[in-house]
């Protein structure tokens, strides 16, 4: 009997799956965010330099929450509920714009960075006749 | 007390050499260059007549870091005083004693020198872009001068050995204005007089407003970030 039962849910299960009409954009994003979380891993446990904790799971958010609305596109809707915002949409480019403003400052904050490096190098090699 | 001039110039080869010669004609010897990766020979033009003391920015860093740099050596060199004017010969030699005097015999750690104390000749736009620098300096730096952008200025040994400037570009001469007020430097400002010669009018046009605007940009992120 149980087994009966069992085979019979395992059958519908599989009848829901063939009716979800699955698009190839999901597939793509699937694939992509599987390999940099991959990646990300990967990277994390060989302890490669730069990688931190907290690295990997921005990137776990970041690409695991794609796979999530992918899969489950309504899972935005809570998004939105979250964020306060009418209409999971807006709510995905609200939180996609945030993303790229961090992004872009974190780069900028780099390019800083690399140019103040730049000019205390050269500052360093003009004065190296005088400070010998 | 042994005073340095310093001279940040970038592609000043056709005038380095009379602006060296009219600071030594004002009786000052110890000179500093710093070339900022000059296109044109302005290295050896000034190296004609300062054998030892012109440096060379192999990349051009940007006026904030060709002063530090000069700054940086004429304090291995030993001064007392330095000064830092403009190596397009806008000011003049002249003027260098007012902006040492208050250092030498009353103690102050800067001294500004500014053009809008006594702004004769100075063209109404430039005027206006001052005033403008000068809110937003008084704005993010919290220290109201009347000429945030001037590079006219004179540093004691103790207020070079404390100010430390990141910026590159055009707004160094606003973050020394920061560093003044953070390290409560004793400064004054001074009228200077400012020779608006067609050559130099050429490299002012450079600063144009787009650079005034990079230049205010720099000085929000450098607060932000």
């Amino acid at each position: 009997m149980r087994i009966y039962e069992f085979v019979n849910q395992i059958h519908s299960k599989i009848q829901i799956g063939i009716k979800m009409k699955i698009h190839l954009y999901q597939i793509a994003v699937i694939i992509v965010s599987s390999l940099m979380i991959y990646q990300g891993l990967d990277r994390y446990f060989k302890k490669q330099k730069n990688q931190s904790f907290l690295k990997l799971l921005i990137r776990l958010i970041v690409w695991g929450g794609m796979i999530a609305i992918v899969i489950y596109p309504k899972a935005s809707m809570s998004l939105a509920k979250i964020i306060g915002i009418e209409g999971n949409i807006n709510a995905i480019i609200l939180v996609g714009f945030i993303l790229i403003f961090l992004i872009i400052f974190k780069l900028i904050n780099a390019i800083e960075h690399l140019e103040q490096q730049i000019s205390i190098l050269t500052r360093k090699d003009s004065l190296e006749e005088i400070k010998k | 007390m042994k005073i340095y001039i310093v001279i940040p110039a970038f592609n000043e080869s056709s005038i380095i050499q009379d602006v060296i010669r009219e600071i030594q004609k004002a009786g000052y010897e110890k000179i500093v260059v710093v070339d900022d990766g000059s296109a044109d020979d302005t290295f050896s033009k000034a190296q004609e007549l300062l054998p030892n003391t012109v440096f060379r920015h192999r990349l051009n860093r940007g006026k904030g870091a060709a002063t530090k740099t000069g700054i940086e050596a004429a304090k291995v060199l030993g001064a007392d005083i330095i000064v830092t004017l403009d190596g397009d010969g806008q000011h003049d030699p002249s003027d260098i004693v007012k902006l040492t005097a208050p250092i030498e015999f009353d103690n102050f750690d800067v001294v500004l020198g500014t053009r809008l104390l006594n702004p004769k000749g100075m063209p109404a736009h430039k005027i206006l872009a001052n005033k403008i620098g000068n809110f937003f300096t008084w704005y993010l730096y919290g220290l109201w001068v009347t000429d945030s952008q001037s590079g006219f200025r004179a540093y004691s040994r103790h207020a070079a050995e404390v100010i430390n400037t990141k910026s590159d570009r055009y707004e160094y001469d606003s973050e020394v204005i920061r560093e003044i007020r953070k390290y409560k430097l004793k400064y004054k400002e001074v009228p200077i007089t400012v020779r608006y010669t067609e050559y130099s009018m050429g490299k002012i046009q450079k600063q144009d407003f787009l650079t005034g605007l990079k230049t205010l940009y720099k000085m929000i992120w450098g607060i932000i970030s």
